[in-house]
């Protein structure tokens, strides 16, 4: 195998690893502000890449589809979290997990209404030859991805750090009754970390659409990707997100390249299952801690 | 506060499911009618992985039956189609067929969509010794024999062995292989590898992908390294698309055939450009005109391009060329058992269907044979300017 072909290889890793990485960033933002696992993550990115089509077909302009269907996302994550999840938030982790398996259901029944069972195609952001570099050959769709990648995860870390916002989100991530006691309006930070959640879910999911062309059940297997990520980077950590979802691509890519295609699922589940084997928190993840 | 909600939330799961109910519906026939209509199960991909073809396969059958109902039915008995939506799941569809057995006392099965969930309800068929004439295209489904069991496409037994002929004829004899996980891509490949010798061609890699994924620029990498006159694909979903783009990305000027799973309007539009020069087997109804045009099976196949481009506004595809030929064999039967109808005596009209003329070919059915179908049925297409041409 020559340099070239290894770098072919990074570069597919890397690309859907972005991906993976947006999706889990996701499944982080929710975990981290309410403790729970949100199993309609996968739904939105189906919605993204959905949403974005329909957009196009109304004859909106590329960008403004893209934007449009990352905004409407948003706005349905807000609204499931409003009418769904926070009636019922004092009836335990449990229940509410099962709520979001629920709305995942929904979500995906509905669009399977809306835009028919087939899958549809998403033009490409900016048409052109591939990019070759060093010898592997880059389509530009994946510098879109990569490059949305990078700054959705600068947003968020400035977010976090910089903003009245971000640090009443890191609060509710270390105690909601506390957070509340200090005067932060908890239900609108769970609120607006599924709208977050959302949009990350709908960024990934129209940024890959153009590669791939998207359908009404291809929330199942990103939300599986993308949990498999988290985990792997370590719950409630965004750059544990990021790490587990590059991680994640990679370990796929060279499956293929080093062992076997048919086994490389199988493969990386069986090292995502070593890792968190030996660090049960996951790479970047803490210490779990017993909340009272 | 909290009931209105709670009403809500009641409100939008009843209209979500009443959506759902409105489908089921559709099949139900006429009055005015004093006998017992013939009710007919039909286990089909509407969800999942082969909505695609679950689709078009479903429309086809709608369209027969209210053409059969509005000519009166068979014999004075309206005919009665019952859905049920496997989602390309081996176990629902196990449990659609079961239920169209047991409550809905179907005559015969038509289904499954895909060649794993045609093979997961065969135990409920022998159970119920009924007929199943299935759609799809595995070989294994009438290679490994059931009595019981028909089916309508041209398996792969028969596909690859021509599409390796075509290969060699073009010149084309360092094959790599590049096929799904799936059922269908199983069965392929494995035939693939068992004809290729026979058929004076090379394989020279192998690689496979597994439904949903996203990117196959690893495996079309090897590929590239192992240096093929052509890539083989034998895949029937959606990521035939992606392989196709692929190869564009990583700039592969090696040529790309295909399947029947294929030839579908969606991997042209997925593929786009990339689409161009992709070339695949499969049966005349795409270009009729390769039937022959004083022939019977033209006329058939023109009247229900026709018919159903009126009724949907897009053209048939393979896929409801399969389902209408497998509502054919079922009504034709129907049509021609003498006395009582039942699961035994509709088996062995099935059996005795010959010179049927449909869209995939002319079905004769033997007792060793209930596929019927041979390498004449076959053109060979490539895509040029966005639609189907004969690749000669």
């Amino acid at each position: 195998m020559n340099s070239a072909e290894l770098l072919q290889f990074v570069a597919s890793g890397l690309q859907n690893g972005a991906v993976y990485a947006l999706v889990a960033l996701g499944f982080t933002l929710v975990y981290a502000s309410t403790g729970i696992i949100n199993f309609a993550q996968g739904e939105f990115f189906m919605l993204g890449g959905m949403l974005a089509v329909a957009g196009v077909r109304f004859g909106l302009p590329l960008p403004f589809a893209v934007l449009a269907s990352v905004a409407g996302t948003a706005a349905i994550g807000l609204l499931f979290e409003r009418v769904a999840l926070r009636p019922r938030r004092d009836s335990g982790p449990l229940v509410l997990i099962i709520i979001t398996i629920g709305g995942s259901m929904v979500m995906k029944s509905l669009a399977r209404h809306a835009f028919g069972p087939n899958e549809l195609t998403l033009p490409p952001f900016s048409p052109g030859d591939p990019i070759v570099l060093a010898g592997a050959s880059i389509d530009r769709q994946v510098l879109w991805i990569w490059g949305l990648t990078i700054v959705a995860v600068i947003a968020l870390t400035f977010l976090y750090s910089k903003t009245k916002l971000g640090r009443a989100m890191r609060a509710c991530s270390l105690s909601h009754d506390a957070a509340r006691l200090m005067g932060i309006d908890t239900a609108r930070v769970v609120m607006i970390s599924f709208g977050l959640a959302a949009a990350l879910g709908a960024l990934g999911g129209v940024a890959v659409a153009p590669l791939t062309q998207t359908a009404f059940d291809v929330g199942a297997r990103a939300g599986l990707k993308g949990f498999a990520a988290a985990i792997l980077g370590g719950l409630g950590n965004p750059i544990g997100a990021v790490v587990g979802g590059l991680v994640l691509g990679i370990l796929e890519s060279m499956s293929v390249a080093f062992i076997s295609s048919t086994y490389k699922d199988a493969i990386s589940l069986v090292i995502l299952l070593a890792v968190l084997f030996l660090r049960p928190q996951g790479i970047l993840g803490k210490r779990g801690r017993e909340k009272v | 506060m909290r009931r209105r909600w709670i009403a809500g939330v009641v409100v939008l799961a009843l209209s979500a499911s009443f959506l759902a109910g409105c489908t089921k519906d559709e099949g139900a026939a006429g009055d005015g009618v004093t006998k017992e209509p013939y009710r007919i199960g039909a286990v089909l991909s509407l969800t999942g992985t082969y909505a695609g073809l679950g689709t078009p396969e479903k429309n086809a059958i709608e369209l027969e039956v209210a053409r059969l109902n509005e000519a009166g039915g068979i014999n004075g008995h309206l005919v009665e189609v019952l859905y049920e939506d496997d989602a390309t799941d081996p176990a629902k569809a196990v449990a659609g067929a079961a239920r169209l057995i047991e409550q809905e006392e179907v005559l015969a099965i038509i289904g499954a969509t895909g060649t794993g969930q045609t093979m997961a309800i065969r135990s409920e068929i022998a159970r119920a010794g009924i007929p199943q004439v299935s759609m799809a295209g595995g070989s294994v489904v009438t290679a490994d024999f059931d009595p019981l069991v028909f089916q309508t496409p041209w398996p792969n037994r028969t596909v690859v062995p021509f599409t390796l002929k075509a290969l060699k004829e073009r010149g084309l004899t360092k094959v790599a292989v590049i096929s799904d996980t799936g059922g269908y891509g199983v069965d392929g490949h494995d035939i693939i590898v068992k004809e290729a010798s026979a058929a004076g061609v090379e394989i020279v890699t192998e690689e496979t992908f597994n439904p949903g994924d996203t990117d196959m620029t690893p495996q079309l990498t090897k590929i590239k390294a192992a240096n093929p006159d052509v890539i083989l694909m034998w895949s029937a979903g959606k990521e035939a698309a992606i392989v196709a783009k692929n190869m564009t990305q990583l700039g592969m000027k090696t040529p790309l055939v295909g399947s029947p799973g294929n030839g579908r309007k969606e991997f042209v539009e997925g593929a786009g450009a990339s689409a161009e020069g992709f070339r695949f087997a499969a049966g005349k109804v795409l270009v009729p005109d390769a039937y022959g045009k004083e022939s019977e099976a033209y006329k058939v196949a023109t009247d229900f391009i026709a018919r159903y481009t009126e009724a949907y506004d897009t053209a048939p595809d393979i896929f409801a060329g399969h389902a209408y030929d497998a509502f054919l064999v079922v009504s034709d039967a129907l049509g021609r058992v003498e006395g009582d109808v039942t699961p035994a005596s509709l088996r062995d009209a099935v059996e005795n269907t010959s010179g049927l003329v449909g869209i995939g070919g002319t079905f004769t059915y033997t007792p060793e044979d209930h596929n019927g179908l041979t390498e004449d049925e076959l053109v060979f297409y490539r895509v040029e300017g966005s639609t189907w041409v004969l690749d000669k």
